[in-house]
């Protein structure tokens, strides 16, 4: 699975969280800075799914 | 379409079979994931009958049932007794009684099948399941995980091309936001020598707390005064009681059931089933290293000493707990409440100070705890992108101020349900996680194509790559398989190979370069 040194480097670095930029004055957290673009085509996306889509899904108890 | 047979020449080298593989953690896990299924545009649908047919959407051929359930016992506790039946709630004990009507045999209904990667993947309750093969690397766990995801994904495309009419979707998630919950299970070995009572001690604080970051996250409440508040977890309002051998109804933090899958004397299935489904690489890599950490402290019987004075509301108020403080009572004279990123952090001390430098695996678990749970305390907001629940919360916060919903309203709660579920669909084109993948907004852990070679290559170093590899060299005398037993048609005779002490890394080395060098099954077989 882990091939080289140069992989192994990549999968153990680590992950902080995220700069956030100012807070708002509002409490709790602060809102994650995201490139406008990107947040475009999620919310894009999002507009696309069927808002009564969680009322019909209906499953049976599992595990 | 992606091709879902295996290719013997996508196997790799397997150089770390047999010594102790530095980088990797040393215990053995899997991972049991239960997918939602629904068929879009279309009035009624059969979750039996789908559920079948996605599943047999895997292979091209005809259908041969292989799984042995003879070996497979449920109800046996390990407190030392065997319960009747196990429960279930109102409504499925309706299902069931319309189920025994059905004529089809309980076998075709299973559907269970057996792919070269060593997983299972079948129909259980209604929900497809995928059983990742055992592994002893976290990181190859994360890949056959998501290996499970490109195939559910690939059967739900096969299976929409077959119906006349609608879409076939799957969903990587644990509600349906109405009181139907589905799991995914843990499963670790660990020492029968271990006291039962010193397992639920160790793990009640770290189980009931571990959701501030490996939770999900979810829209709504489904049990008792329903609220259009955003919980952590998918999952824990549908726990009831500490301990029990049940999974679907009155469910416990800890599983009790006795099924080792191993040599019994010498080893528990620590089989846990107080978790979300998660999407992120990281958190599924954090989940299982944790908790694989934690098991090893119980072994060593060295745990923090806290004991939380209610584990099952603790439960419930840390996912609810919209100031984020996420206070738990313990049980001490002081009446004191403790954050839960402070139960954490005791168990992570503990961790780093035993197990610190003693692979590479076990040291990205204990540099991305500590990432996690300082980030957790500072700002939690800041960890979209790593952290299921907050990464979701993130995206309805968006969607709601782009649109000026109002979760109060029960048509905007529906609708901020609706993109809940979307982020776990996992259509690669479709699902809101894989969009924010695509846009490199997700952590990732993994090359896609790692999680392409997972689909049908096994974990090198464990029985897995037994499992899977025997069927791709002697598939057709293969008469039954199970987790630890294959048995062969030889010769007119059955042979059967016994894999239960198959967990021992000697064990493992031989038995697969046996299969390896052996040409024909007569020479695989007095070989072993």
């Amino acid at each position: 699975m882990i091939k080289d040194s140069v992989e192994l480097e990549r999968r153990t670095k680590r992950v902080g969280p995220k700069d956030t930029g100012p807070n708002d004055g509002d409490e709790g957290p602060s809102r994650p800075d995201v490139d406008r673009p990107d947040t475009q085509d999620l919310l894009k996306r999002m507009r696309r799914v069927d808002p009564n889509q969680a009322r019909r899904y209906r499953q049976r108890t599992g595990e | 379409m992606d091709d879902l047979e295996g290719r013997p020449n996508r196997r790799p080298s397997r150089s770390s079979i047999g010594g102790i593989n530095k980088e990797c953690m040393k215990r053995l896990f899997g991972l049991e994931t239960e997918y939602g299924i629904t068929v879009d545009g279309v009035e009624k649908m059969d979750v039996v009958e789908e559920s079948m047919q996605l599943i047999r959407c895997y292979q091209q051929g005809d259908f041969i049932p292989l799984w042995d359930y003879e070996l497979e016992n449920p109800r046996k506790d390990v407190r030392g007794f065997e319960v009747d039946e196990l429960l279930n709630d109102i409504d499925e004990k309706v299902h069931l009684q319309k189920d025994r009507k059905r004529k089809v045999p309980f076998k075709e209904l299973k559907s269970d099948l057996i792919i070269y990667n060593g997983a299972r993947f079948y129909n259980d309750h209604t929900h497809p399941e995928y059983s990742t093969g055992e592994c002893l690397s976290l990181f190859e766990l994360v890949a056959q995980d998501r290996a499970g995801e490109r195939i559910v994904d690939v059967c739900a495309k096969r299976r929409t091309e077959m119906l006349s009419a609608g879409t076939v979707r799957m969903y990587k998630n644990n509600t349906d936001f109405e009181g139907h919950s589905y799991g995914c299970h843990e499963n670790y070995l660990m020492s029968r020598s271990v006291p039962f009572d010193r397992i639920v001690k160790g793990l009640l604080p770290f189980f009931v707390t571990r959701q501030i970051f490996s939770g999900a996250g979810k829209m709504g409440v489904e049990r008792g005064d329903k609220a259009s508040i955003f919980q952590l977890s998918q999952r824990s309002e549908f726990f009831e009681v500490i301990a029990s051998v049940d999974t679907m109804h009155k469910r416990p933090l800890v599983n009790t059931r006795d099924e080792p899958h191993a040599n019994p004397d010498k080893y528990r299935r620590l089989h846990v089933i107080v978790g979300d489904s998660n999407m992120s690489e990281y958190i599924t890599a954090l989940k299982v290293g944790t908790a694989a950490l934690v098991v090893e402290l119980i072994e060593r019987d060295v745990l923090p000493d806290i004991t939380l004075k209610d584990p099952i509301s603790a439960l419930k108020n840390i996912a609810r707990d919209q100031s984020y403080q996420w206070l738990v009572e313990i049980d001490r004279k002081s009446d004191r409440l403790i954050p839960a990123v402070e139960i954490q952090r005791a168990y992570l001390d503990l961790a780093r100070r035993q197990f610190s430098g003693e692979d590479r695996e076990t040291d990205w678990v204990l540099g991305a705890w500590q990432d996690v749970l300082d980030g957790l305390e500072s700002n939690p907001m800041g960890l979209v992108g790593t952290v299921d629940w907050v990464t979701k919360k993130w995206l309805l916060d968006c969607f709601c101020e782009s649109e000026g919903l109002d979760p109060e309203k029960p048509d905007d709660l529906v609708w901020l349900q609706s993109q809940d579920l979307e982020y776990h669909n996992v259509d690669r084109e479709e699902g809101l996680y894989n969009l924010m993948e695509s846009q490199g907004k997700m952590v990732r852990l993994l090359e896609d194509d790692e999680i392409a070679r997972a689909m049908a290559t096994p974990p090198s170093d464990t029985r897995a790559y037994f499992r899977g590899t025997c069927l791709e060299k002697f598939g057709s005398d293969v008469k039954s398989i199970n987790w630890d037993r294959i048995v062969f048609s030889n010769n007119g005779k059955q042979r059967s190979v016994d894999l239960k002490d198959m967990v021992d890394l000697e064990k493992v080395k031989r038995y697969n370069e046996v299969l390896d060098r052996s040409e024909t099954l007569d020479e695989f077989l007095n070989s072993l």
